[in-house]
């Protein structure tokens, strides 16, 4: 339906398209995730300056016509995130951030939590670049996991329900799993276990740390359940 | 319906970018009405830049031999390397008239997203380039966006690591000449007013 829509989103992507146009990822907190054409924006003299690329965090009107993409017709910067984009490890992990938002969430069903999740990443990452790496990333993964209804069972054998002698993770299963039902599992050491329990019950800035081993090992966790449930597969964390 | 021929030039200009299917249908018939002359100049010039063009063994912009003309001309500072992404960025960096060194194209930025890592790109021969000596100073022309940030950076820190002697500099940011304050956005302003110069 032809209109406009005023709408505030996070860039995830921006691809060069013809000779001055770009072509928009964006998450919105109420359409999810829409593409969006952006005319003239590689010119040197564009209204529109530099703001729309990736991690800008801004309140748009975009004017949908009958096609797949809508057309950008104006942008405020709400937040830039300088201080990311000076910060190596800063950037790689909004880049990520970013990319497992853009993987998992296709589609343009609203998820404000997920736009939500994805500001408060880059706005940490800016205020405290040097948070950036593999912990943060987990941590992120895990809620992003939340918000899309994957949440893994930590508390309790997802198999058989059994509280104690938690001693694998299985994809399948979704979650944790006991020494008897751990036959398609993987080990998972308590310090990992732990690691999984503390990122998904603290804000994103008290990541716990933990041990690389430990990392690996929730990172597979995350990854398992990810392919298992919603057929997707992330880049490595960092 | 069109004779096989025409369908196939169709569907050849088709794939250029930018080119849909009208414009490449409108492209084949304009081909047609050319004289022969015409129409063969086109084939040869396709047929010769395939052939004759390839990567200068220095510095891999493009040259028709194993090394380009910059690389060639003895006048050009050889201490001074300026990294470009892609061939196309050396030209209008030349037009300035204002760079005497000689570049190094990248071939592509990094992007964890797309999943172009450093050995993807000509960081190595690079950081080789750099290490044989006679270097005084690299600068880092990438493009000012996500992935070319990430990329200077990186080039940045490793310089710094393997080469300390070496002076890294990147382009300055700021506001095109012409261009309105208002429509300028945050980072660029912010990167103009931190640069600023005393007139």
């Amino acid at each position: 339906m032809a209109g406009s829509l005023k709408t505030e989103a996070v860039v995830l992507r921006s691809i060069r398209y013809g000779e001055g146009d770009r072509v928009l990822h964006l998450y919105t907190p109420h359409r999810g995730r829409v593409g969006a054409i952006a005319k003239g924006a590689r010119k040197a003299r564009s209204r529109f300056g530099g703001r729309l690329e990736p991690f800008f965090h801004l309140r748009l009107i975009l004017y949908e016509g009958r096609g797949d993409l809508l057309t950008v017709t104006s942008a405020e910067t709400v937040a830039a995130h300088p201080r990311l984009r000076e910060d190596r490890a800063a950037l790689d992990s909004a880049a990520r951030a970013c990319d497992a938002v853009a993987r998992l969430f296709e589609t343009d069903d609203p998820n404000p939590q997920v736009f939500h999740l994805l500001r408060n990443q880059l706005a940490l990452l800016d205020r405290a670049p040097a948070c950036a790496g593999r912990a943060n990333q987990l941590a992120f993964r895990l809620k992003l996991l939340v918000a899309a209804g994957l949440a893994p069972h930590l508390d309790a054998c997802a198999s058989c329900g059994e509280r104690d002698h938690l001693s694998g993770f299985s994809g399948a299963a979704g979650g944790v799993v006991c020494g008897a039902c751990e036959a398609s599992a993987f080990p998972l050491d308590a310090d990992a276990h732990e690691f999984l329990v503390e990122a998904l019950g603290r804000p994103l800035a008290d990541a716990p740390a933990a041990t690389d081993r430990a990392l690996r090992q929730a990172e597979r966790a995350i990854g398992e359940t990810l392919e298992h449930h919603a057929h997707v597969r992330w880049r490595p964390a960092a | 319906m069109q004779a096989p021929p025409i369908q196939r030039l169709v569907t050849e200009l088709g794939k250029l970018p930018g080119i849909g299917s009208r414009t490449a249908q409108r492209l084949a018939f304009h081909i047609l009405r050319q004289s022969d002359e015409e129409a063969f100049a086109l084939s040869d010039a396709i047929r010769e830049v395939k052939s004759r063009i390839g990567l200068c063994e220095v510095c891999f912009n493009l040259a028709e031999g194993p090394r380009c003309r910059i690389c060639l001309d003895e006048r050009r500072d050889t201490a001074l390397i300026c990294v470009v992404e892609e061939p196309q960025d050396v030209i209008p960096i030349e037009r300035t008239h204002e760079f005497r060194g000689r570049y190094h194209v990248l071939g592509g930025a990094l992007s964890p997203i797309d999943g172009v890592d450093p050995e993807d790109i000509k960081l190595a021969e690079l950081y080789a380039r750099v290490e044989e000596g006679g270097i005084r100073e690299v600068v880092l022309a990438t493009n000012p966006t996500t992935t070319g940030e990430a990329t200077a950076l990186h080039v940045a820190e490793e310089l710094r690591r393997r080469t300390p002697d070496v002076t890294v500099t990147r382009l300055a940011s700021g506001l095109p000449v012409g261009a309105d304050l208002e429509y300028a956005d945050e980072v660029t302003l912010g990167k103009a007013l931190s640069g600023r110069r005393a007139l």
